[in-house]
């Protein structure tokens, strides 16, 4: 019975967090106007979701023991996100491409790929992660990353021109007129070998 | 209050057999070695530190930390591995052969708690080092495995079971776990069905056209897409009401089979169309297992679980 008792206060605890954060992340949705919902609902949302988010700690310290212990649960049983997976609508995709020039003047044109479609999705993932960056610095750092691992494969590349943009799809409507999908450039670095540093342009 | 509290004892203890532990066993096993031998190629590219892969693990590893320095990660088997004079590159590959081992002894059933937590252990690291890396299938095989090695462990038709006779388990507890995952299924599809309601395109189907052209899941050619666009409304409704109606339907024993069906049917359209077959499968394994054939289908009534040599 005592064990009952145990097992019982542990599901309580564990269901009450897995409402607690998907019902936060739908509140974040309403709050920044990304549903059909009326815009009126953003603010009582707002404050729903901050009153959810005080719940979880959020509030805490970042160096408070409980709010660490907390989030590290949280992550060991992988529910310290919400489910909305493609919701509430299917996010833009991003594309980066890498302009390698070389010291004769020769200019080659690279993806970062992954040897498997498995880690493939991941790499998107990835690009996803970098055009949801709000910022800048880490953005650039990131980018630089991925250049440092293609260049590994091109020693001979004196600098390269990194271009992130996103892939604008077509409608059915417009993919039946003949539109195709195309690609719109974002932020454009220039990396160079000898100093690694960047020179970012934005259109 | 007595009867409600009795009324929920007997909801969250039911009596049940074992069988669908061995399903997610099996399954999470299977999912475990799967998900090793897609990444062989690439392992070291995705979790390499600073200088050797696609992107630093170390960057992953340090936004963590940044929330909270308890969770496990690859960096920590790394800097024990230095400890030791042993390279990075040698600690990567034996975390994932060991990842690999810890799968295959899952879906014998060698070892079965054992091999569960340690799957569990570095899968996670994985997952939080590849953090900037990491989608939806990382997620749910963390609940998977986070739930199977809480789980009463060994189940009858594992290794273990057949070497080991261990002491049998009340039915309750398998009754329990098994109540915890459904519970957590329906809460997923609950909550994802209604953050896509609350989107205009999964109503007009132009999500679902969205998704399906999306690099890199455009895995069918928009030309033949295209040809079925009347579709695309219905599905994308159909997909908002079964996620929404998952909670209530999946318990109705009229409809359980039904909906049962269809959720899993609809994740073999998304490992097929959309070229995501982990986390298809994952799902697949996730929903069997808490809602598959079984005694749960055939209740109330309890089973035993005593071991055949003692029931003779």
């Amino acid at each position: 019975m005592r064990q009952k008792r145990v097992y019982l206060a542990c599901f309580i605890l564990h269901f009450l967090l897995i409402t607690t954060i998907s019902c936060r992340d739908t509140l974040w949705l309403v709050a920044h106007k990304l549903t059909i919902l009326p815009w009126a609902l953003s603010g009582p949302a707002e404050k729903a979701e901050s009153i959810a988010s005080g719940a979880l700690g959020q509030n805490l310290a970042p160096s408070n023991p409980v709010r660490c212990a907390f989030l590290a649960y949280l992550h060991i049983a992988g529910i310290e996100r919400g489910y909305g997976y493609f919701a509430p609508n299917v996010p833009v995709s991003y594309k980066l491409v890498f302009e390698l020039h070389y010291r004769d003047g020769r200019v080659e044109y690279e993806l970062p790929l992954a040897n498997s479609a498995a880690a493939g999705l991941r790499v998107a993932g990835l690009l996803d992660e970098i055009g949801r960056t709000r910022y800048d610095p880490l953005r650039e750092y990131l980018v630089k990353m991925v250049a440092r691992s293609i260049w590994r494969d091109h020693p001979g590349a004196t600098t390269t021109r990194a271009v992130f943009g996103t892939i604008n799809l077509p409608s059915i409507a417009e993919f039946e007129q003949g539109k195709r999908e195309s690609y719109q450039v974002l932020y454009a670095y220039d990396f160079s070998l000898r100093d690694d540093a960047a020179e970012s342009h934005e259109p | 209050m007595e009867a409600w509290k009795e009324r929920l004892r007997r909801f969250l203890f039911p009596a049940e057999t074992d069988y669908w532990l061995a399903i997610l066993r099996i399954g999470l096993g299977l999912q475990v070695v799967l998900y090793s031998l897609s990444l062989k190629n690439d392992w070291s590219y995705l979790f390499a530190g600073t200088g050797n892969g696609l992107i630093s693990r170390t960057l992953s590893e340090a936004l963590l930390s940044a929330e909270t320095p308890f969770v496990p990660r690859l960096g920590w088997l790394v800097t024990i591995g230095e400890r030791f004079g042993l390279p990075e590159e040698a600690i990567l590959s034996a975390a994932w052969l060991c990842l690999l081992c810890a799968g295959c002894s899952l879906l014998i059933g060698l070892f079965s708690r054992s091999s569960a937590i340690l799957a569990w252990f570095l899968h996670l690291c994985a997952s939080k080092s590849g953090g900037l890396v990491s989608y939806g299938v990382d997620n749910f095989m963390t609940i998977g495995l986070f739930y199977l090695m809480l789980s009463p462990l060994p189940d009858r038709i594992s290794l273990d079971w057949r070497l080991r006779r261990p002491s049998p388990k009340p039915p309750e507890l398998f009754g329990f776990f098994r109540r915890i995952l459904q519970l957590h299924l329906c809460l997923i599809y609950f909550f994802g069905g209604l953050a896509k309601s609350l989107g205009s395109g999964w109503w007009d189907g132009s999500n679902l056209w969205r998704a399906l052209i999306r690099p890199p899941f455009n895995v069918i050619a928009p030309e033949i897409l295209v040809k079925w666009k009347y579709l695309f409304p219905v599905a994308g409704a159909c997909i908002c009401i079964l996620e929404m109606g998952y909670p209530f339907f999946i318990w109705l024993r009229r409809t359980r089979a039904i909906w049962l069906a269809c959720i899993c049917g609809m994740h073999v359209a998304i490992g097929l169309t959309m070229g995501m077959y982990l986390f298809a499968s994952v799902m697949i394994i996730l929903n069997v297992a808490a809602f598959g054939p079984g005694p749960f289908w055939a209740q109330p009534r309890a089973v035993s679980l005593t071991p055949p040599d003692q029931t003779t």
